[in-house]
């Protein structure tokens, strides 16, 4: 027994670094935030356990066979992980509220702007063309979308964006009301919207996945794995006839990839990539992002209900953003603390589907424009 | 300062061509639904068909009884059932619609939705008819 020895045997805890330790304290707060406040549970718990076992120190996890190495380049490197995402999200979306009221596909549209004012910003801040892209991405409030775009654009980027696109997702409940609320009126948050109550047919509901796929796909090239993934799900769903596919699609298939697709990201949180000025940047550029898209949403929609005469409550253009439910039950529970009444769920659904396709076809014509990377 | 004005362009562009590309959507969307109603309109009063007393009969908790319903004009079953689920409407006790618990499921949450949203459409119909 000699001094090498024991010092094999105590290689653990002298290889631990203070980065170490803070990205495990980092996946502390990440497994807090998951399990006792239940923000996104299901991708920041395996993002937490990602980052705390990519950080013990001398983790085998992280070597050239490791699990997380395999998992990163199995799904990240090539964007499999998000894209087959993107079929259960495709599987689970009733896109009807928006066929009923095609116009709110509009709203939809000016919820990205928060992509580009995040952009202006990264850049006026230093980051490079490619970066701010990615970094403006979280702006379209789409987790797949955010990996996609930002593996492709600035993949270094990709831990901290992930991680910034996903807590503030889950913190929409709290950003988005009083927005809402400094943005509008209580006049105009009382606004009440009559339903169209129009039937939508299965075969418009067949059809709508097919066309949008073609003309979004013709249009923006770049965009054809999102808008290609996200509406074979959705075909799935509406066609009735695969309900096997469409059951392992939202079930088995995206519990699965999220699993993957969580621990892969969290083994991108390494503390000396991770710790960086950088990083801190990009949370609150991000937080930006969200705050910029609901008031750039909710201004549209001011200028809707003004062109509309007062038949359209703004506040549905908060909704417009690709956090599906959650935006239209926030935009739901804020109209109801101002009168009980008022139902705006539905349309506020519209708004919500038409922002999980605008988000895509931001992303798609963002990479279109920065040349794909 | 040039990055920054790369920016710029992005922006306009970005938004532009996301706002164009939607607007075409939107009128893409407003062609499948407007031919899809079109599709729909002959069929749904099929000739012989009484649809107002279809829709009385439907109605949860209404009853049509008594000899001769059959042969009410349509106009009137219509204003009949009109007249049905406005009372209804006025009979509920206050506060009929406070949100069911989420233990009670989302079949009881989607009645709620659907029934407020049927209150609201008869409000506002009525308000524009003044």
């Amino acid at each position: 027994m000699n001094v090498e020895f024991f010092l094999r045997l105590a290689q653990g805890p002298l290889n631990l670094t203070w980065q170490g330790l803070v990205m495990l304290a980092v996946a502390g707060l990440l497994f807090y935030l998951a399990i006792v406040r239940g923000y996104e549970p299901l991708l920041l718990l395996p993002i937490a356990a990602g980052a705390m076992l990519a950080n013990l120190p001398l983790s085998p996890m992280l070597g050239e066979e490791g699990m997380l190495t395999v998992l990163y380049r199995t799904g990240i490197e090539n964007e499999l992980f998000p894209l087959l995402i993107f079929i259960g999200i495709g599987a689970l979306t009733d896109f009807g509220p928006l066929l009923e009221n095609p116009r709110v596909v509009l709203l939809g549209a000016a919820g990205q702007f928060g992509i580009f004012a995040t952009l202006l910003l990264a850049l006026a801040l230093g980051f490079t063309p490619n970066e701010a892209a990615s970094i403006g991405i979280i702006g379209a409030i789409d987790g797949p979308t955010s990996i996609y775009v930002s593996s492709l654009l600035a993949p270094h980027l990709l831990g901290p964006i992930t991680v910034a696109a996903y807590s503030y997702m889950a913190l929409v409940p709290l950003i988005m009301p009083p927005v809402i609320r400094l943005l509008t009126s209580r006049r105009e948050r009382t606004i009440r919207m009559p339903y169209s109550q129009r039937p939508i047919s299965k075969r418009t509901r067949i059809i709508f996945p097919i066309v949008t796929t073609i003309v979004v796909g013709t249009l923006v090239p770049f965009s054809i794995p999102l808008v290609g993934s996200l509406m074979l799900g959705n075909l799935m769903r509406e066609s009735e006839v695969v309900e096997r596919l469409t059951g392992g699609a939202s079930n088995e298939l995206t519990n699965i990839v999220t699993l993957f697709l969580g621990l892969a990201i969290g083994s991108t949180m390494v503390g000396a990539d991770f710790l960086r000025l950088t990083t801190l940047m990009i949370l609150i550029l991000g937080m930006l992002a969200f705050a910029v898209d609901t008031a750039a949403g909710l201004l549209f929609g001011k200028l809707l209900s003004l062109l509309s005469r007062g038949l359209i409550n703004p506040i549905i253009g908060a909704a417009g953003i690709s956090a599906f439910p959650m935006a239209a039950r926030v935009v739901q529970r804020v109209a109801t603390e101002e009168d009980f009444e008022n139902f705006l769920l539905f349309h506020a659904m519209g708004a919500n589907a038409a922002g999980q396709i605008a988000s895509v076809v931001a992303g798609g014509v963002l990479l279109a424009l920065m040349g794909g990377g | 300062m040039t990055e920054l004005w790369f920016g710029i362009q992005i922006t306009i562009y970005g938004m532009g061509l996301v706002f164009a590309l939607l607007a075409l959507l939107w009128g893409l969307l407003a062609l499948l639904v407007w031919l899809d109603g079109r599709r729909r309109a002959p069929a749904a009063t099929p000739e012989g068909a009484t649809p107002a007393l279809e829709a009385v009969t439907a109605a949860p908790g209404v009853r049509v009884r008594g000899a001769g319903v059959e042969e009410l004009a349509p106009e009137a079953l219509a204003a009949i059932a009109v007249a049905v689920v406005a009372h209804a409407s006025q009979e509920q006790p206050r506060g009929w619609q406070t949100a069911p618990a989420q233990a009670e499921g989302p079949a009881a949450v989607d009645r709620w939705v659907a029934a407020g949203r049927i209150r609201q459409t008869i409000r506002v119909v009525q308000r524009r008819r003044g």
